[in-house]
């Protein structure tokens, strides 16, 4: 080393300072003088991905006040939300997760067969897992300029409907219930009826999503005239003053039911107390009244009174009036849109 | 210093030799490019930075306060720091093995630690999962033992550290390879150790390659998305990286708080960008 000129001295602290500012800022919530003196307790917590808005902004910060009003505690929620499938799959492959809401309970299903959880072991829990739910809908274009009123003027010649893939989302799952059930209850005599009416949707289907969320991003870019989804979602939007489109609420339609379910493996003996207590949160008066505020509909039919948002469906289904999940899945998704709907389609 | 000038010799050369030849008038064709640049590159760019600030300096700053932001970007920057460091190590052990000792096997080897770039992200994570995932070929004797790699910060370091494992390799092996031995012969002669030889003589010399590499490494950690997204499980406040909060806010229709993390990611990789470029190009 010969002489130390300003420039190449300076050459080296400029970045030097830079990384060492970058290094302090993330280390910063680390270091000895600034942790906190006791660490929060945590629940680790997955939900699907409509759900995320809720329990962020209305139902954790809830709970964390009733908690800390009982036992002084501070509890710390660590979640993740995304499409219901992924978050099963994640489970599966070994996430951490505590308790997951799911929107079908098809997925919980799945849990139970991959050995994560008991077999139907959310059926202990109050309304059989069902924290809460919501109707499907259709949003059209403001003004409704191409007059659709059902699902079945979603068959008319010209029309184009938006659908999440039924491969990957559980909102297009609940839709196919929702569009065969329509038919057939519609007109219950005739055993066609519920085909023809998928049959005649799917006929006008011009773009397929990944997930009920991406569908809707499409739709909102400008593809097609009308897309099937979650009322909660389009209420969630239309209270914000954001909703660029129209609710139709039609005749007939199914509500999705979202399955709640405690993964113990994961809960140490510890949690299980705090576990319990957040679980019966979830169906208490005070959460289900932030779940309607939120646009779902409560699982207690006197708390949905509260949001004058909610339509009138003069004929709601659930799945239990297709045998279950299981049954429904086999009979309707796999039976009648797979093998039926999509071959008459490939012709 | 004087061995820093070698790796850039050719450098020199090639800026001599562009002043010698007289140039057709650039305008035309540097206009055309940069026509193709704008939609391609720059108006992309400007977009980030543009959204970023729509709602004002104040949304901008209350978007990157929220907790969840501050603790992506944190855990971003240590897992980027940590992986720098730690490929640095083995980066430079591996390209000082595969540069000064000949062996059978050195091509095939010269070949897999070089593969990573090759490699989709997204395959990275998936045949880390297989591993040492509770269902991998590992992670199923690892996982009655309450050991659990995946889904935890440790997961994601795994992860980062085999993506970006190349890059401090190939600015290290280089240098090592054209840095004359005979200076290493010298300070055996004069009865240096290997270990003093290398400590004195070699890595001096390398000290700028080890920058440039750390450097790579540590833009290439930060931006990580496809093999952290499948071993990092996601959680927020947990695992949940800058990339991967900024992809979950953008599904959920956050656009402001995505943004915010998006401009700040976009400004760190300029600067070490820009670092990159006064080391590597103008580095005598």
């Amino acid at each position: 080393m010969k002489y130390v000129t300003l420039a190449p001295y300076l050459r080296n602290v400029i970045p030097l300072t830079l990384l060492s500012t970058l290094a302090l800022y993330a280390l910063w919530p680390w270091l000895p003088f600034t942790r906190e003196a006791i660490a929060p307790r945590t629940i680790v917590f997955y939900g699907f991905s409509i759900l995320g808005s809720v329990m962020e902004q209305a139902i954790f910060p809830a709970f964390q006040a009733q908690w800390y009003a009982q036992t002084g505690e501070q509890v710390e929620f660590i979640s993740s939300f995304a499409g219901s499938g992924t978050i099963t799959n994640q489970i599966v492959m070994g996430v951490p997760a505590e308790l997951a809401l799911l929107s079908l309970e098809l997925d919980a299903l799945r849990l139970s067969e991959a050995g994560v959880i008991d077999a139907e072991s959310w059926h202990d829990l109050p309304e059989r897992g069902v924290v809460n739910r919501t109707p499907f809908v259709i949003l059209v274009r403001p003004g409704n300029p191409k007059a659709i009123h059902d699902f079945a003027d979603l068959t008319r010649p010209g029309i184009g409907v938006v659908h999440p893939d039924p491969l990957t989302s559980g909102g297009a799952n609940w839709a196919i219930v929702a569009e065969y059930g329509a038919g057939a209850r519609a007109d219950p005599d005739r055993p066609e009826a519920g085909y023809d009416l998928l049959l005649g949707i799917w006929r006008n289907v011009v773009a397929q999503a990944a997930s009920a969320r991406s569908a809707r991003t499409q739709f909102e870019n400008g593809f097609g005239d009308a897309l099937i989804t979650y009322e909660q979602e389009a209420l969630y939007d239309q209270a914000r003053g954001r909703l660029q489109a129209e609710i139709i609420y039609p005749q007939r339609t199914i509500l999705s039911e979202h399955t709640l379910v405690v993964i113990e493996r994961h809960t140490a003996l510890a949690q299980r107390e705090l576990i319990a207590a957040f679980v019966q949160f979830l169906w208490s008066e005070p959460a289900q009244r932030l779940f309607v505020e939120y646009g779902y509909r409560s699982v207690y039919e006197e708390l949905n009174r509260a949001n004058p948002q909610f339509g009138a469906i003069h004929d709601p289904f659930m799945i239990d009036d297709f045998g279950g999940w299981p049954q429904a899945k086999r009979d309707i998704v796999e039976g009648i849109w797979k093998d039926r709907v999509l071959q008459e389609l490939e012709q | 210093m004087s061995s820093m000038s070698r790796p850039n010799r050719s450098a020199g050369n090639r800026r001599g030799s562009a002043g010698a030849v007289a140039q057709p008038s650039p305008w035309l064709p540097v206009g055309m490019l940069i026509v193709v640049l704008l939609p391609l590159l720059l108006m992309p760019l400007a977009a980030v930075f543009i959204f970023a600030f729509r709602g004002g300096v104040g949304a901008f700053i209350a978007a990157l306060l929220i907790p969840d932001a501050q603790f992506a970007l944190r855990f971003s920057l240590l897992i980027a720091f940590a992986t720098a460091f730690l490929n640095g190590l083995i980066g430079t052990f591996a390209a000082y093995v595969l540069s000064r000792y000949r062996f059978p096997g050195e091509r095939p080897l010269n070949i897999v630690v070089n593969l990573p770039v090759a490699i989709p992200t997204v395959v990275v994570g998936t045949s880390l999962l297989l591993l040492w995932g509770p269902i991998g070929l590992l992670g199923r004797w690892l996982d009655p033992l309450g050991l659990q790699p995946m889904f935890t910060p440790f997961g994601v370091l795994l992860a980062h550290l085999f993506v970006t494992f190349p890059y401090m390799l190939s600015t290290i092996k280089p240098l090592l390879d054209e840095l004359e031995t005979t200076y290493e012969e010298a300070a055996y002669t004069i009865g240096a150790s290997r270990w003093q030889t290398f400590w004195y003589v070699t890595l001096p010399a390398l000290r700028g390659g080890i920058f440039t590499g750390a450097l790579l490494t540590f833009a290439h950690s930060l931006g990580e998305f496809g093999a952290t997204v499948l071993v990092s499980g996601n959680l927020r406040l947990r695992t949940q990286t800058a990339p991967l909060y900024i992809f979950a806010q953008f599904e959920a229709g956050n656009i402001a708080a995505a943004n915010a993390v998006a401009a700040v990611l976009a400004a760190l990789s300029f600067v070490i960008f820009f670092f990159l470029l006064r080391y590597t190009g103008n580095g005598r």
